[in-house]
């Protein structure tokens, strides 16, 4: 009797020592799945970004010099960086706050504005309406017309969580600042300078600009008021 | 009061199983929200890595990429019950560095979206960050990862039908 139940219980050992060294494998071949499909994820999310960048950044004319980040405007001994988003309502109201203040150092030759037209809200809006915007500003500085159409643009600014203003739109716009030639309207429908808009925004990025609009007075940043601007402008002036 | 403690005793076995399901596809729906959410703006979620300026913005831009990639791998890893106590551990693992990149970013003061669910890191004028409801809500979520890399075995998961011959 006893030799039988031994083989019998031997056999079950074995049988158990297999089926856990299965359990095992099964297990190790699970966690090697998963992790595959992990890295697998990651890969292809990198794929994927490095095919959506735009390789055309040609830069628009205006630009400033270095970088290219950003339309120049007027020509003073102080630089006055402005980062501003064409749907962000704070933007729109820091621009009316300031548009007189900027006008008169602009006019008195005290600053050299460099408007940078950044894309970070394309998400409230369901066209990306922040990258066209800043596209066809691109466009008007082509034609000649940028602080003009800018301004228009904050006339205009449609609400977040909306369609945006559509090309016929901003093309519109363009005309009642005087930027009627067809050349002007061809740029905003091929988004001519898309890709220029997206170096603009990361530009900003690298820069540390994490919120519109931002004011930089000669590198630093300044507060979002037309006070904080003239007075960092009268103090940085030569 | 005996009675009470065994049937207490004889409950968790039965319910932990599906707490462990009710955690894992929380966590699973959380990551596959979270991905879903930046996985339309690639850009703009490599933007709000690079706003915790913890690495150079080339390598925030791939991080940025990859990230709501696998998040949505992970979610649907979780969602399947797949390879559970791993994803879980994963979870945790990604989850502790978020919750450090935001307690890094708050005590450097920096003025930051998380980003955690779209968004290019980017504050809208005059909103202020809110970090400490975001910590918050990442320590919950930590705590249903960690359940599930105590307790990975959960019903309604594939794991369990693939231990299923060896458990009779």
């Amino acid at each position: 009797m006893s030799k039988r139940a031994d083989q019998k219980q031997a056999s079950r050992v074995v049988s158990d020592q297999l089926a856990r060294e299965r359990l095992r494998q099964r297990g190790l071949w699970t966690a090697v799945i998963a992790v595959s499909a992990l890295v697998l994820a990651g890969l292809i999310g990198w794929a994927v970004y490095a095919g959506q960048s735009s390789g055309n950044r040609a830069a628009p004319p205006g630009v400033a010099t270095g970088d290219d980040s950003g339309i120049v405007i007027g020509d003073g001994p102080v630089t006055v960086d402005l980062y501003a988003d064409f749907i962000c309502p704070a933007c729109q109201a820091y621009e009316a706050a300031t548009r007189s203040t900027l006008d008169q150092l602009l006019a008195a030759k005290k600053i050299t504005l460099v408007f940078h037209p950044v894309a970070f809200l394309d998400r409230t809006t369901s066209t990306k309406y922040s990258t066209r915007a800043a596209s066809a500003a691109a466009c008007a500085s082509k034609g000649g017309r940028f602080s003009e159409y800018v301004n228009a643009l904050f006339d205009n600014q449609p609400p977040e969580g909306g369609a945006g203003l559509s090309d016929d739109d901003l093309i519109r716009i363009g005309g009642e600042v005087g930027l009627v030639d067809p050349d002007f309207a061809q740029c905003v429908r091929d988004g001519e300078y898309r890709g220029w808009v997206e170096h603009v925004t990361e530009t900003a990025s690298e820069r540390k600009v994490t919120g519109t609009p931002t004011i930089h007075v000669n590198g630093e940043e300044i507060g979002r008021t037309a006070e904080a601007l003239n007075d960092s402008v009268v103090a940085a002036a030569p | 009061m005996g009675v009470t403690v065994s049937t207490r005793v004889q409950r968790w076995p039965i319910a932990r199983p599906w707490i462990g399901t009710g955690a894992r596809l929380v966590l699973a729906c959380v990551w596959l929200y979270a991905g879903a959410s930046k996985v339309t703006d690639l850009a703009g979620s490599g933007r709000a890595v690079n706003a915790y300026q913890v690495m150079p913005y080339d390598l925030a831009k791939v991080i940025g990429a990859a990230l709501p990639f696998v998040e949505i791998a992970l979610g649907f890893l979780l969602l399947a019950g797949l390879a559970t106590r791993l994803a879980a551990a994963v979870s945790a693992v990604l989850l502790v560095v978020f919750i450090a990149g935001i307690v890094a970013a708050w005590a450097r003061g920096l003025s930051i979206d998380c980003g955690c669910f779209g968004g290019g890191g980017e504050l809208a004028a005059g909103q202020s960050p809110s970090y400490l409801p975001e910590i918050q809500r990442d320590l919950g979520f930590l705590t249903l990862a960690g359940f599930l890399v105590v307790f990975p075995r959960t019903r309604l998961a594939i794991d369990s039908w693939l231990n299923e011959p060896e458990e009779r």
